[in-house]
């Protein structure tokens, strides 16, 4: 007698941003999350404004000009000048440059290696864990700022190792929050299925607990973006990060701003405003794209 | 009878209100006992030691504490007068200074200063043994030897007669020590202060306060009149000022920027008095020649062409209060460079544009057409270095060098600057004694520890060896100036501007006039305060 047999079907382990639905996805985001986009709106004009600077700037960045020193905003100079009559407006324009290249540089650099070390952590339990988890901690101890600036002052101030500095105090955040969602997933029946079958670690890693682990990756990425940019500003008002004259916006707040504060405030509200907005944006992004990735609200219409 | 009354009456108010408001304006004009002047300070002194330290951070607390051998005149500048020495004679062919010192000075530990103090003092100075470093040595170049034959009586034979020498004498970092504790240790004042004084270091909290206080046997009877001065540790030039204007603090001795001045008397009017005292220093740009591309002449003189220095005063100026132009030499004395002259070398001209196209010239035939990177040094502190270096780095990318702006903390500033680390350098000269040529040029010679660059023009070595021995003025002027064009036209250094100090007090400190350097008149023993 046959046995009425079956080709089983191999379970499809979750992905969350299929390719194929990305444009559904994001027109979705835009319908239902206004605030969300509004974020996204924020970073995309940041982003346009930092990659075409030098179309769109009206002056040269760095040209002293001794007649226009403390102009205040006018037609002809949006935002004023500041103490050597540079333009503002240009300064924003390519501080934003120097604000999302080292931002993202640092965050991706933070995130991905936490994410590494979480995955990791998770997967392979045991001592590994616990003395990996207790390295965490004792960077957690830390407070952002506080670790940033001491790495900067052991390295010394150079762009790259601003971004490293930023980095480091990322990786706890992002490895203990990715650790939690890959111990889930490690749960999962067909993880063990796999090992059964003889995946080795590494395919086991990468194939089923990485795409498990890409909605929280995102979304603390998008957190961290925020961060980080405030950190870079923070450094450089405190005078570790980048030096005059490079327009960074920490910079632009520190030095000319607090001393000339009574004869020119728009050297002080306008970088300020920069860096507000440029943090908002990220949260109103990260937060909204939290909701729309919880896989307990995914389901729900 | 009751007008009579009435009337007396009102005659007794008014005369006795009269009599009041008359003695309290004459009791203004007489020096009053009593008072703690506090003082704004920019930084803890790196040590107590002043003859190893070279900054303004040591001269203004610790003047207090100790006497000089002669010093200015605190009332009537560049005067000089005897401190410790009561007087003084000079042999026929200049080569020999005899010293006779004041009797019944003494120490604040009781004993008494004999001329072996003032000897192994100056021994120090001018000689100072393996190890201790002693930053004006060559300031004293002519010394050849120091004798203390009796009590009071301290010699000084030099190798040549130098005109400079009294004026170099009174500089006010060469405080007068103890023999007695250099004996025991030659750094024994860098962690303590023991002088002959008006005040007394009464307590020193790093970061926070320097306290002093009144020497009540200070061999100058009568003074001092205040009870003691405090020196508050503020490093933030906004803070110092903001002091000022809160009344925290009477005095900042060092200078603001113009626009800390305008915030400060707009908002205290009348009750403070601001002072333009002079130009004590310059800020310009060391090179080091040993790197390439320094060596060549034409790069050099190219950077200091890219530099409108007519712009730049009129930009930092405001800002920074560097609006001086001048050569080497600071303003205002016999041995400056004249505007006519000056204007004809090369930087110093007023037709920008020719000068930037020479400056490219100059670097295409010296093999960088496209221009070349760098690293300008700086040190971290905002007014005038950052400010100076931004308007550098800006200005040469005109000519296609492209400076990485490279700020360091103090401390490895100096270290940098010590040690050569550096390929520019933002680097500050000036002058605390009377801007003589052998105080100031002497830094140009190749021999000099402050030649940072380490350039060595045999020219300028000549010139600086004929002039310190030329007794004829005229002569002298013109061996001068031709050092300061031959210095700016070769490169060696690129002169900068100079810095106009604005020294802001209360109203309430009389008996006290700024002199141009900040370093001066800082002993504060015949200054009083008047009541609140």
């Amino acid at each position: 007698m046959a046995i009425a047999t079956r080709q089983a079907r191999p379970v499809e382990s979750p992905q969350t941003l299929p390719r194929h639905n990305l444009w559904e996805a994001m027109c979705k985001f835009v319908r239902t999350k206004p605030l969300g986009t509004a974020g996204a709106a924020i970073i995309v004009l940041m982003a346009l404004a930092a990659v075409c600077a030098d179309l769109i700037a009206p002056y040269d960045v760095y040209e002293i000009n001794q007649q226009l020193q403390f102009a205040p905003p006018s037609l002809a100079h949006w935002l004023g000048t500041d103490e050597f009559g540079r333009d503002v407006l240009t300064r924003l324009i390519y501080g934003a440059r120097i604000a999302l290249f080292i931002g993202f540089a640092s965050s991706f650099l933070g995130t991905t290696t936490g994410a590494a070390l979480g995955v990791l952590s998770a997967y392979l339990g045991g001592k590994t864990d616990l003395w990996l988890q207790r390295l965490m901690d004792i960077l957690l101890a830390f407070p952002l700022l506080v670790l940033a600036l001491a790495i900067v002052t052991v390295l010394g101030r150079s762009i790259p190792n601003l971004i490293v500095a930023i980095a480091i105090p990322i990786i706890p955040r992002t490895a203990r929050i990715v650790r939690s969602s890959a111990l889930a997933a490690k749960e999962n029946v067909y993880v063990e299925a796999a090992r059964a079958l003889g995946s080795s670690h590494l395919r086991m890693m990468v194939r089923h607990l990485v795409p498990n682990v890409m909605a929280p990756f995102l979304i603390v990425l998008t957190a961290q973006l925020g961060s980080a940019i405030l950190t870079e500003a923070s450094l450089s008002f405190l005078g570790l990060g980048t030096a005059e004259p490079t327009p960074s916006w920490g910079l632009m707040l520190s030095g000319g701003a607090p001393m000339y504060a009574e004869k020119a405030p728009w050297l002080a509200i306008f970088p300020g405003l920069a860096i507000s907005l440029a943090v908002f944006g990220f949260n109103l992004f990260g937060d909204s794209l939290r909701d729309a990735l919880d896989p307990k609200l995914r389901h729900r219409t | 009878m009751r007008g009579f009354k009435k009337s007396m009456l009102l005659l007794s108010v008014v005369m006795l209100t009269g009599l009041s408001t008359m003695s309290s304006t004459l009791a203004e004009d007489k020096p009053h006992y009593g008072g703690v002047l506090r003082v704004a300070l920019a930084g803890d002194p790196p040590s107590l030691d002043m003859h190893q330290e070279q900054t303004f951070m040591v001269t203004i607390p610790m003047s207090t504490v100790y006497n000089t051998l002669v010093m200015f005149d605190q009332h009537h500048y560049p005067k000089i007068i005897g401190d410790l020495a009561q007087s003084w004679t000079v042999s026929d062919d200049g080569m020999t200074w005899t010293f006779t010192l004041h009797q019944g000075v003494k120490f604040h530990d009781g004993s008494e200063l004999t001329s072996a103090d003032v000897k192994a003092s100056w021994d120090k100075i001018v000689f100072p043994p393996e190890g201790v470093v002693s930053t004006r040595k060559s300031l004293y170049q002519m010394v050849k030897s120091i004798e203390a034959p009796e009590r009071s009586t301290v010699i000084f034979r030099l190798h040549y007669p130098a005109a400079s020498f009294l004026s170099l004498l009174a500089h006010p970092a060469n405080f007068i020590y103890a023999k007695k504790y250099l004996d025991q240790d030659i750094n024994w004042y860098k962690t303590h202060a023991m002088g002959t004084g008006p005040f007394k270091l009464q307590e020193y909290v790093r970061g926070a306060v320097l306290e002093f206080k009144r020497n009540p046997d200070y061999w100058k009877k009568g003074f001092p009149y205040l009870d003691g001065a405090k020196y508050f540790i503020i490093p933030d030039t906004g803070a110092r000022a903001k002091s000022i204007r809160a009344d925290r603090t009477d005095v900042e001795f060092r200078g603001f920027a113009p626009a800390e001045v305008e915030a400060i008397t707009a908002q205290m009017g009348d009750k403070v008095t601001v002072a333009h005292p002079g130009q004590p220093a310059h800020w310009g740009i060391a090179v080091n020649v040993d790197k390439k591309p320094f060596d060549d002449a034409r790069v050099r003189q190219a950077l200091s062409l890219a530099l409108d220095r007519y712009e730049m005063a009129k930009t930092l100026g405001p800002l920074t209060g560097l609006d001086t132009i001048a050569g080497p030499m600071p303003p205002g004395t016999p041995w400056t460079l004249r505007p006519e002259e000056l204007q004809a070398l090369p930087g110093f001209g007023k037709d920008r544009e020719a000068n930037l196209r020479e400056a490219k010239r100059l670097l295409a035939e010296a093999g960088y057409p496209n221009g070349f990177q760098t690293v300008l040094t700086n040190r971290a502190v905002k007014l005038p270095y950052i400010d100076f270096g931004v308007y550098v780095v800006s200005a040469w990318k005109k000519i296609g060098v492209e400076a990485e702006h490279k700020l360091e903390e103090s401390a490895t500033w100096s270290k940098s600057r010590l040690t050569r680390d550096f390929e520019l350098l933002v680097d500050p000269f000036g002058f605390a004694a009377e801007g003589d040529p052998d105080e100031v040029m002497v830094k140009f010679t190749s021999s000099s520890p402050s030649n940072w660059g380490r350039f060595k023009d045999p020219v300028v070595d000549q010139l600086f060896e004929r002039q310190k021995v030329e007794r004829d003025t005229q002569q002298r002027a013109q061996l001068v100036q031709d050092m300061q064009k031959r210095i700016i036209e070769r490169a060696w250094e690129i002169i900068g501007l100079w810095w106009t100090r604005v020294e802001v007090r209360s109203e309430r400190i009389h008996n006290y006039e700024p002199q141009p350097s900040h370093w001066l008149n800082r002993r504060l023993e015949d200054v009083w305060l008047s009541a609140r």
